[in-house]
């Protein structure tokens, strides 16, 4: 009886995950394998001229002030955003689905739209909104600052990275908003309703309640959203600014862009690719550890 | 047409050398390793069709004359494709047997480079180099190019003259066409555009204000006009400074000098004449419109070009496709655009200015080299060029700016009033990781004008990455 | 008296959340509605003003866009893969994810942390290495005899890299839900006599539904917005709606025609927002679902 349950129970554990494990090898494992292995190449990219270098193409990064700065632009704006969207969006998805809005509906429609847009789309908007003479920000300011030199959002090196910054969080803050309020709906009622005979205001239900409750998905968002920031940092840097003025905005994946496809430098590229898999593995490893709490079931 | 402003665009600039992995025919097959099974084969049917092109491209065999296709990749610029499809036919029709097949694509890198990479590779290719994906930068380095030099012996066909006969005395002789530096062609010039300075000329007719011709008089321009709240200068990206720099240097060093900056002489941009040019830009950034820098990007520059149609600013470097790209834009009234050459740096001496021109090339993977090189001869034929000058692109062809029309003439008239004409670009090198050319002397131009970074800083940034491309060329 | 006062201070308070969001959702539906005025703007009337209204509704813009780029075909493309990605992904995540998230077995914890590590892996460097590794199989495809190759421009190829690429996210979400669901409903079915297979599909499957709509939901944006993968793998005709958008904006650029790039933002948005406005409806009813499920 034993044995044959240990055997059902194999098999479905097989059944159940091989595809997933043999997708992911094939499509995966070996590509990024693969990038490694490149990474100690110098290779232009077309010929077969493959050269070992072995980590010549690291200790070359690290007197490249280039790339150190477009590695501080990418660190800047995955702090900023990261922080700013999640809580943004965690305050935002509790009031929806807490306070009794009229209108839930509506604006959760409309704040999830920027995520279904392009990033294109959201580039060319935001070029619109940027412009210096005749954006719609320089016009709103004018009011209170008179008509004095306009702020080049997209053209002062110090404030570029912020107004991408600005776009990014535009462009995300729905799709995590949302996110949230699917697990603050898993939430059971009753929880709620006990805390309000207890004579608990909203605020301390969203501390003791909600954000307990819904901590596994929150670690699990915000590790994902590194990563997806710094896949659309790129995004946007290529539409908007493509790293300008003057590498001001140059994050490390439109660097690698630039390097391999641009500067023949294929190895040199996939040594950057090599780093920010390191860097993105390393900083969610690290809030991982920093945010873990036993998973409340409920 | 802005020739480098076309791509971007997210990583789909990229993905033209994005593709740049499965391993492509090396016309050097020693250190094939894995990568390219394919090599082999495709270089057997090369072998076969090398023959047969011979066979047919004997005109006197015209009974047993061999079908065979053509493959031609054209880059769509402001041109537009009909004057390829036009010459296509004019070339079939004069060469019995060949069927030309067209990829005309205002992205060609994207369309053609994907096939390369899987072995299929186009016969004849025109792209220009300077484009962001840097297709034909790509495989110069890599050395995957056809050695053209013997076209300039063959007879154009269907005439008596060789082509180096033909074509405007000068033009084989740079960077552009010669791209190693070393005397051996191997891209062919094609359509020809002088770069210069564009200004507002209705303004200044309006204001009464002369046309500068020398630098200083460009200053007291600058200074009058900004009494009344007018740049004197603007510009579309950093990218345009490509030819605007190019031109100064020579008109401060000469060409010796000229060439000894593209080709990354030691020292040479730590040199008086090099030092001359930097400041010039320098003081020329004090004179920039302010809002130019956060519009010279690939979102805004129109914005600044606009700047010159609304008398906002007065002069702006670009090339003769600028009235083109603007027609549709809203102007201030009496607007007039005037073009000139890129004052002398030194006192009493030249103007001048760069000749941009573009170029076709034959990758050593080709299967019908023969009938490309044909091809390519055929390019600098009084038919294919009158075909191009009817969509306004000049090759590069004695006499062709007689068929232009006024406002072309104007733009070629540049070099009447003596200006020197400055072709081809910096030497290409082997890859050199983290080292852009491109981004350290143009680039730095908007850190200049915002002030985050001094001349000093910049010309000890540009001899730097001089010495390393130096190291790299071989 | 003292209740007045707090129902007043609970109004002002709920006054400021309706401004905040009232603002909030302003500044996302102006951008979007200026696009949808953008499209029927002539070219002339982009060099001034971009806030101006149009002058009259340009169309001319939406027939170019149709007719110089092919968005027809590219949307029913779309569509495609992004149906196939979804379906397989969801037939292969679903049971690997309930599997890893509740039993122990030899290389569960190493298969856990290869797919907690496939998370950190960036689809915009792994493409040119799969884009080599097709070209490979088709070369050799090719060397025994298949001419045209099979991996390389197929639709249902693009579709399993996404799947695959979606893996490590699907997978770390279901199971990061199915961890928390208590054990209780398993145990309560085995003592029924119910199999693994069915415990999982009927007691598990239904309890994760918000779960899986969410992931539905979020895969189907990223696929149908992804554009570097299907570049790179269909290199001829067949191509996604993105790659199209960015083919009609590169060519609008190099025109400077500003009318048709915005008709074709557009004909990109329509469908999408269309779409997602149907989905919206199901995730509130998976929503509400899951809260009454508790």
């Amino acid at each position: 009886m034993n044995v044959k349950k240990g055997k059902a129970r194999s098999i479905f554990i097989g059944v159940c995950v091989a595809p997933a494990v043999i997708l992911f090898f094939i499509f995966m494992i070996i590509p990024t394998f693969n990038v490694f292995k490149m990474s100690l190449y110098k290779w232009g990219g077309y010929s077969n001229n493959k050269e070992f270098v072995g980590f010549e193409n690291f200790s070359k990064l690290m007197q490249d002030t280039n790339f150190l700065r477009s590695f501080q632009n990418s660190i800047l704006l995955v702090v900023c955003v990261t922080v700013v969207t999640m809580a943004l969006a965690l305050i935002f998805a509790a009031i929806i689905s807490r306070e009794k809005i009229k209108g839930e509906n509506f604006f959760r429609v409309i704040f999830y739209i920027p995520n279904i847009l392009s990033v294109v789309v959201i580039s060319a908007i935001f070029a619109a909104i940027y412009d210096p003479t005749t954006g719609m920000l320089n016009s709103i300011l004018g009011i209170f600052r008179g008509d004095k030199d306009p702020i080049l959002w997209l053209g002062d090196q110090k404030l570029v990275i912020f107004s991408l910054v600005i776009a990014m969080i535009w462009q995300a803050i729905g799709y995590y908003m949302v996110m949230y309020m699917a697990s603050m709906a898993s939430v059971p009622e009753s929880l709620y309703e006990s805390a309000d005979l207890e004579g608990a205001n909203h605020v301390q239900q969203f501390f003791s309640i909600t954000l307990p409750l819904i901590w596994t998905n929150i670690r699990t968002t915000l590790s994902f959203f590194i990563i997806s920031c710094i896949n659309l940092s790129f995004q946007f840097v290529k539409a908007l600014t493509n790293g300008g003025p003057d590498g001001a905005t140059e994050v490390f994946l439109s660097y690698m862009y630039k390097q391999a496809y641009t500067n023949s430098s294929y190895g040199y590229g996939m040594a950057i690719g090599v780093i920010v898999f390191l860097f993105s593995f390393g900083l969610s490893a690290l809030v991982n550890l920093a945010t873990k709490r036993e998973p409340l079931e409920f | 047409m802005k020739r480098k402003l076309l791509t971007l665009l997210l990583a789909g600039s990229m993905t033209a050398t994005m593709f740049a992995g499965c391993g492509g025919n090396d016309p050097e097959p020693a250190t094939d390793n894995n990568a390219s099974n394919a090599s082999t084969d495709d270089d057997a049917s090369k072998a076969d069709d090398n023959n047969s092109v011979e066979d047919t491209s004997a005109p006197e065999e015209d009974a047993s004359v061999e079908e065979q296709t053509l493959k031609v990749a054209a880059f769509e610029g402001g041109y537009g494709a009909d004057m390829w499809s036009e010459v296509a036919e004019a070339f079939e029709a004069s060469h019995p047997g060949v069927t030309v097949e067209l990829t005309i694509d205002k992205k060609i890198e994207d369309v053609i480079s994907p096939s390369m990479k899987a072995g299929d590779y186009p016969d004849v290719v025109h792209l220009a180099t300077g484009r962001e994906a840097a297709l034909t930068e790509t495989l110069t380095k890599e050395k995957a190019l056809l050695e053209l030099t013997d076209v300039l012996d063959m007879t154009v066909p269907g005439e008596d003259v060789t082509v180096k006969d033909k074509v405007i005395p000068g033009f084989f002789d740079t960077l552009g066409t010669n791209p190693y530096g070393d005397g051996v062609t191997y891209y062919a010039p094609m359509f020809y555009s002088p770069c210069g300075l564009f200004y507002n000329a209705g303004l200044l007719k309006e204001k009464g204000w002369d046309v500068p011709t020398t630098w200083d008089e460009m200053w007291e321009l600058g200074d009058k006009a900004k009494e009344e709240g007018i740049a004197l200068f603007t510009y579309p990206t950093t990218g345009y400074f490509d030819a605007f720099t190019y031109a100064l240097l020579d008109s401060a060093g000469g060409s010796d000098f000229y060439n000894s900056c593209m080709t990354y002489e030691d020292g040479i941009w730590e040199s008086d004449n090099a030092k001359k040019v930097f400041d010039l830009i320098a003081k020329l950034a004090e004179y920039t419109e302010s809002s130019t820098v956060a519009n010279a990007n690939d979102q805004g520059f129109t914005k600044n070009q606009q700047l010159i149609l609304d008398n906002k600013a007065i002069f702006c470097p670009n090339g003769t496709w600028l009235p083109g790209e603007m027609a549709e834009a809203p102007r201030a009234d009496g607007f007039e655009w005037g073009f000139m050459a890129v004052p002398a740096v030194n006192e009493g001496g030249k103007g001048s200015s760069f000749t941009f021109f573009e170029q076709m090339w034959i990758p050593a993977a080709a299967e019908n080299q023969d009938m490309a090189k044909e091809f390519i001869a055929y390019m600098y034929s009084d038919e294919a060029a009158s075909i191009f000058a009817k969509s306004g692109a000049v090759q590069p062809v004695a006499g062709m700016t007689d068929q232009l029309d006024d406002d072309n003439k104007l733009f070629y008239g540049i070099y009447d009033n003596g200006a020197t004409a400055v072709m081809g670009g910096f030497a290409s090198t082997a890859p050199v990781e983290g080292v852009s050319m491109a981004d350290t002397l143009f680039g730095t131009v908007n850190s200049i004008v915002s002030g985050e970074k001094t001349v000093d800083e910049w010309q000890k940034a540009v001899e730097e990455a001089s010495d390393q491309l130096r190291e790299a060329m071989e | 008296m003292k209740k007045k006062k707090e129902m007043s201070a609970k109004s002002l308070y709920r006054l400021f959340v309706y401004v905040v969001l009232l603002a909030l959702a302003i500044s996302i539906i102006v951008p979007v509605a200026w696009v949808f005025m953008a499209s029927v703007k002539e070219n002339s009337e982009f060099y001034g003003n971009p806030w101006t209204l149009p002058k009259g509704f340009y169309f001319q813009n939406f027939i170019d866009a149709f007719e110089t780029a092919n968005m027809g075909q590219y949307l029913w493309n779309s569509v495609l893969v992004t149906v196939m990605a979804l379906a397989m992904l969801l037939v292969v995540a679903l049971p690997a994810s309930y599997v890893l998230a509740r039993y122990r077995f030899i290389g569960s914890k190493i298969i856990n942390i290869l797919f907690m590590g496939g998370l950190f892996i960036n689809v915009n460097y792994i493409v040119v290495p799969i884009f080599l590794m097709f070209v490979d199989g088709d070369t050799f495809l090719r060397k025994i005899g298949f001419a045209d190759g099979f991996f390389l421009n197929n639709l249902f190829v693009l579709a399993l890299v996404y799947a695959a690429t979606a893996l490590p996210f699907t997978i770390y979400l279901l199971s990061g839900f199915f961890i928390t669901i208590p054990r209780d409903y398993e145990e309560a079915a085995h003592v029924d006599g119910s199999g693994y297979f069915r415990t999982m599909i009927q007691i598990m499957m239904p309890m994760a539904l918000p779960s899986i709509i969410t992931v539905i939901l979020f895969n189907f944006l990223s696929f149908w917005n992804e554009y570097i993968i299907a570049m790179t793998l269909l290199t001829g005709e067949a191509k996604t709606l993105p790659v199209g958008l960015m083919q009609l904006t590169q060519a609008q650029r190099a025109a400077a025609n500003y009318g048709q790039l915005y008709a074709g933002l557009v004909i990109v948005m329509l469908p999408t927002l269309i779409l997602y406005i149907m989905v919206q409806k199901k995730l509130t009813q998976g929503m509400s679902l899951g809260g009454l499920k508790g």
